[in-house]
């Protein structure tokens, strides 16, 4: 019975802190059940993608219903998404453990080093006018590397006065000429281009969803922002929303693979889910600058042990 | 103003009204089924944790789709956590099941392949995943 409380509130803390810092839980669920509880490092990648999705589902349902994420790109992009998570959820049962172990080494170091970069610049600030939201909006993914996101991200107006929107800044492309695909999943306001890097991207960051229990926002969310000119706050949702078919793509392969234990997996999702659904309530009331730096510390610490335990030592 | 632009211009502005109307569609599905994974999930915890079952123990239960219902009605915690699990599972893909109804009602078909090349993805990972088993 111990066990199994540890477990959810081990998730409840991986939830809590995922949210208030605007990390996903894979980054930290990963190393607490395989450092922390010593579980192998497959399973602790497959109970992490289940925790990604749920975290995913609940806050895309925010996202969607206050019309913030791209639905239509977001469908587009997870269709290469998947096709990288398929690929990866199979690599990830061909690759030696110690090499998965030194590639999470890895992303944790540059995670965390990422995040030491971003001290200077202004601390996560989330919009004052950011409503409180009925419904928890939980981690909206590991987008640390890239900006400071609020789990709760204020309405963007859109339809059915945006649709008058979106068709006037379509339709003033298409005066220049026929409005083109990637001019068709543009939103109000910014003009989708360069879709073949889109792909592209979209493919690696689903293989490093499936090989590590990821959602890939950290590579999605720049990738669409500074790649394919969306507005940060719809790139953050939108890559919330395609996580959960990327995750649920490779979270098959290790289920049928019977790598996912519900003894485990069931305490650990519920935890980071009430955990996230706290963070999202209490981030607007918090001062996340000192348990930034100390999360910069954990996460480097961790990205030592587990690298030490890639190689061995 | 050309004919053409008339067009693109009112094409994309019922595009915009249709991912409006199943964005609210959606987000209703999504939340709502989260929250029944989760009383699922619930369930289960709380009978594991009433049963004793170690949940650290060294042999992960294997899944089995055709035993959840009779595992659910004895009232035993891997029927509903399992449960559970595969209503987290199949969330993001009635998700796009309902997109994909969505835009092919809206007769925008280019989207609607684009849900259903997802399926099929998601299809080719259970196949390879029997495949490796077998």
């Amino acid at each position: 019975m111990i066990a199994g409380l540890v477990l959810l509130a081990g998730g409840a803390a991986v939830g809590l802190f995922g949210s208030l810092l605007g990390l996903g839980g894979g980054i930290l669920l990963v190393p607490l059940l395989t450092l922390g509880f010593g579980r192998p490092l497959r399973e602790a990648v497959a109970i992490s993608l289940v925790s990604v999705i749920v975290t995913s589902s609940a806050g895309a349902g925010v996202y969607l219903r206050r019309h913030v994420a791209n639905l239509r790109l977001g469908m587009v992009l997870e269709l290469f998404t998947a096709c990288g998570a398929l690929a990866g959820g199979l690599i990830a049962f061909a690759l030696p453990v110690p090499v998965l172990e030194g590639l999470f080494a890895l992303l944790l170091a540059w995670v965390g080093l990422s995040m030491l970069r971003r001290r200077e610049s202004p601390s996560p600030s989330p919009s004052p006018a950011a409503p409180a939201d009925p419904e928890p909006v939980p981690a909206a993914e590991e987008t640390a590397a890239v900006a400071p996101i609020p789990s709760s991200v204020p309405a963007v107006s859109l339809a059915p006065a945006g649709a008058a929107s979106v068709g006037a800044s379509a339709g003033t492309m298409a005066f220049a000429q026929p409005m083109s695909f990637a001019a068709s999943l543009s939103g109000p306001g910014y003009h989708v281009h360069r879709m073949g890097l889109g792909a592209a991207g979209a493919v690696f960051a689903g293989v490093v969803s499936a090989l590590l229990g990821v959602g890939g926002g950290i590579v999605k969310v720049p990738l669409m922002n500074l790649g394919m000119g969306v507005p940060l706050k719809v790139a953050t949702a939108t890559s919330n929303l395609m996580i959960g078919i990327t995750a649920t793509s490779s979270a098959v392969i290790y289920l049928l693979r019977d790598e996912i234990d519900p003894y485990i997996a069931g305490p650990v999702a519920l935890g980071v889910f009430a955990g996230a659904s706290i963070g999202a309530r209490i981030v607007n009331r918090i001062d996340t600058r000192y348990l930034r730096m100390l999360f910069v510390a954990v996460l480097l610490i961790t990205a030592v042990q587990m690298g030490a335990k890639a190689l061995g030592l | 103003m050309s004919a053409s632009v008339r067009r693109d211009d009112g094409t994309a502005a019922a595009r915009a009204d249709v991912a409006y109307r199943l964005e609210s569609t959606i987000s209703r599905l999504l939340v709502a089924g989260t929250y029944l994974a989760m009383a699922l999930i619930v369930l289960g915890v709380v009978l594991m944790l009433a049963s004793g079952v170690d949940p650290l123990g060294p042999t992960v239960p294997p899944f089995d789709l055709e035993a959840i219902p009779s595992q659910v009605a004895s009232g035993n915690p891997l029927g509903f956590l399992w449960l559970g699990l595969v209503t987290v599972l199949a969330l993001p893909l009635g998700r796009v099941v309902v997109a994909g109804v969505g835009f092919l009602a809206a007769r925008d078909l280019r989207l609607a392949l684009v849900s259903l090349a997802v399926l099929l993805v998601v299809l080719g990972s259970i196949a390879a995943a029997i495949r490796l088993e077998g």
